[in-house]
């Protein structure tokens, strides 16, 4: 904006923090008090190789929370939310774009979040988008299977889409237990004696399905083949709509990706 | 007969059904109210609901149906149990979102509802399941088991199955028109007296919540495109359906009366319809708009929308920063999202041409019809690089074959159709030139 002053400068320095939500808020406090903007905002295990200055940013609650609520406070709600959203959002240099948002939105106010033209809203918007999107086809997509009485899925997604869509599946197998486990970034939502929560763990052993898991499995893949008309056979609209990278944790179609393995 | 060989038969049956759909059902928890794609099928129509029949015996004789009395095929039919355990097992591994149940009509359309009825009953009361339900009413049943069926399903739907009576006289001589309208009626009146009872008592029986659909068969007889988004206009406007459905006719049984075996369906066309369809639900146009008595097919080159705004250049371009909605939404290349978040946007400044291109415009086809701060009228170009621009890729995709399966428009000069040339490419190059000229 020509004729404010920017909060915070371009500075040759890169923020280094512990990947959480917390960390990524006290990069937001670092920069506002220290006035400059860091040329790059990265996870510590991604720390880079560099001759450039490098600023390992300490999470620290107290300050979390001021920026987490000055965020409503200056900007808007919906600024709050967008930010949550795309921090778990696969948008590359997703820390930088949200602190730049934010710098800006400190200045100008609520007003930002209904530039949707703008250019440093836009990118946050579609990373948003494509976030809720995945979040809704996985909705359709997770495929469980009954192990020893409890459902047992395992899904591939681009984004971080655990929180989006526990509690849709919590509100839906409300009387079962369940675990998701989120190959890509290492997480599962456990919900267990009424309780759900996201776990971090790396690897999960699926054992062995059961004859009747293998019928039902049988049966699916049979009503799957036989739905579709010959006739109107398109390929193209099949993965416009699912696309590829679903299908080897979708056990009707997980056959078409590795049909040598099997 | 074991249970895996019946549901081959009985999904196989019933996947000429075009309807898929799971959303409007306000169930939070149990059903996704946007509705939810579980897989979508190797023809990439999506699969929701366990899409199944009760059975495929039918004492009718509908020309174009598989199912058919006449059809030398195997018949079997689900037992309740049967198709309450397939349903509840496929939706607690989240396959599916519920069932959609159509069935042959065996003995009497009554005696056929109360067999659906029966399995619903059992699903929704015994089983406790709360997931989607869409029922097919059947044609001729009485209006107390329509009700019942009803306050047990989401979606109703009672296919008109062709496009005008002659041609349900003549394909389908058991079916007559009175006995899918009169239900269509009553489904319409029962969930008008619904909504009352509702706004009374919050837990009143819900009847139907997610509404009706009804499907039509293209390609199997002779209506023009311009009878059938009429007759769509029409059902839409007076009995209050959700959806209407188009499905190309595919070629299933030898029939003197019907399309040769060999005919393609005419999938072109029905993605036509469907875009014409669009438009009057999303986007406020009226059939009469979208085609005319004069022209009562639509041109395979451009779709519904561009086809509009190529016959009506004098209402273009319109400003971006001051056009109301309504005329947002007649832009090709601006869709119903597009638009909102314009009205939205706007507010904050105004719009040029990057802003738009963020916003998620198509500027390829929005380009000639708009007017904005740094895209000035005086800028526009020729007639001939409009019209390119608006070509519909999908033509390509979709191949020579399919434009043969449209009827000639009389009176115009005629566009060129697979026999007058040689490719694609040329086919769309004729288009161009023929309709700059009568722009």
């Amino acid at each position: 904006m020509p004729g404010i002053k920017p909060l915070a400068v371009p500075a040759d320095v890169i923020y280094t923090y512990d990947g959480s939500f917390d960390g990524f808020l006290c990069c937001v406090f670092e920069s506002v008090y220290a006035g400059e903007v860091p040329v790059d905002i990265l996870r510590e295990e991604d720390s880079p190789l560099t001759l450039m200055e490098v600023c390992p940013v300490v999470t620290d609650l107290t300050k979390a929370e001021r920026v987490r609520a000055s965020i409503p406070l200056k900007i808007s709600a919906r600024a709050l939310e967008l930010v949550t959203t795309v921090f778990c959002s696969c948008l590359a240099q997703k820390e930088l774009r949200l602190l730049e948002f934010l710098l800006r939105g400190y200045r100008e106010g609520g007003k930002l979040c209904f530039r949707l033209g703008d250019a440093v809203m836009a990118p946050l918007l579609s990373a948003e988008k494509h976030l809720l999107g995945e979040a809704h086809l996985l909705k359709g997509f997770v495929r469980f299977a009954d192990v020893g009485g409890a459902l047992a899925a395992v899904i591939t997604p681009k984004n971080y889409i655990l929180p989006f869509i526990a509690r849709h599946f919590v509100l839906r197998y409300h009387n079962e237990q369940f675990m998701i486990f989120d190959k890509t970034n290492k997480a599962a939502l456990v919900y267990q004696n009424g309780k759900a929560e996201i776990l971090r763990i790396d690897h999960v052993t699926v054992p062995e399905i059961s004859e009747r898991e293998a019928r039902y499995q049988a049966l699916w893949k049979q009503f799957y083949n036989t739905i579709a008309i010959e006739g109107r056979e398109n390929p193209r609209c099949r993965m416009t709509h699912m696309p590829k990278r679903y299908w080897e944790n979708m056990l009707e179609v997980s056959d078409l990706v590795h049909p040598a393995a099997d | 007969m074991d249970l895996m060989e019946k549901l081959t038969i009985l999904a196989d049956s019933a996947k000429y059904d075009a309807a898929c759909t799971s959303s409007g059902a306000d169930r939070p928890g149990k059903t996704v109210t946007a509705g939810c794609c579980h897989s979508f099928s190797a023809d990439g129509r999506c699969i929701s609901l366990l899409k199944v029949l009760m059975t495929n015996q039918c004492i009718y004789d509908c020309k174009y149906c598989v199912n058919r009395a006449s059809n030398d095929c195997r018949r079997t039919a689900f037992t309740p149990e049967e198709l309450a355990e397939l349903t509840i097992e496929f939706y607690r591994r989240n396959y599916i979102e519920g069932l959609f149940l159509s069935s042959g009509v065996v003995r009497s359309p009554d005696y056929t509802m109360e067999q659906m009825i029966g399995a619903l009953q059992l699903l929704r009361y015994r089983h406790n399941f709360w997931g989607y339900i869409h029922a097919k009413t059947i044609p001729g049943a009485s209006p107390e088991l329509v009700r019942r069926l009803g306050l047990l399903a989401d979606r109703l739907s009672i296919n008109v199955e062709l496009p005008s009576e002659q041609s349900l006289r003549r394909l389908a001589p058991h079916k007559k028109r009175e006995a899918i309208f009169s239900p269509m009626k009553q489904i319409c009146q029962e969930a008008g007296q619904n909504r009352q009872e509702l706004a009374v008592y919050k837990k009143a029986e819900k009847f139907a919540p997610a509404g009706q659909a009804t499907q039509m068969i293209i390609g199997a007889s002779p209506e023009t495109d311009y009878q059938i988004i009429t007759l769509a206009q029409a059902m839409y406007g007076k009995y209050a359906l959700k959806r209407v459905f188009y499905s190309a006719y595919i070629p299933a049984v030898e029939d003197a009366l019907l399309p040769a075996l060999d005919v393609k369906p005419p999938l072109l066309r029905e993605h036509r319809l469907y875009q014409a369809d669009w438009l009057m639900r999303q986007y406020g146009f009226g059939a009469e708009e979208i085609l005319s008595p004069e022209t009562p097919n639509f041109n395979p080159y451009l779709d519904p929308k561009c086809n509009w705004a190529v016959g009506h250049m004098q209402q273009f371009p319109v400003d971006v920063n001051t056009a109301a909605l309504e005329e947002l939404l007649r832009v090709p290349g601006i869709g119903p999202t597009s638009a909102r978040r314009i009205v939205a946007a706007r507010r904050n400044g105004r719009l040029g041409l990057s802003e738009l291109k963020n916003i998620g415009v198509v500027l390829k086809r929005a380009q000639y019809f708009i007017r904005t701060s740094d895209w000035p009228t005086s800028a526009r170009p020729d007639r001939e690089t409009t019209v390119r621009a608006l070509i519909d890729p999908k033509v390509y995709s979709f191949g020579m074959e399919q434009l043969s399966l449209f009827e000639e428009t009389p009176g115009l000069r005629p566009l060129p159709t697979a026999r007058d040339v040689k490719s694609m490419a040329e086919a769309v190059e004729e288009t161009v030139l023929c309709l700059a000229s009568s722009l």
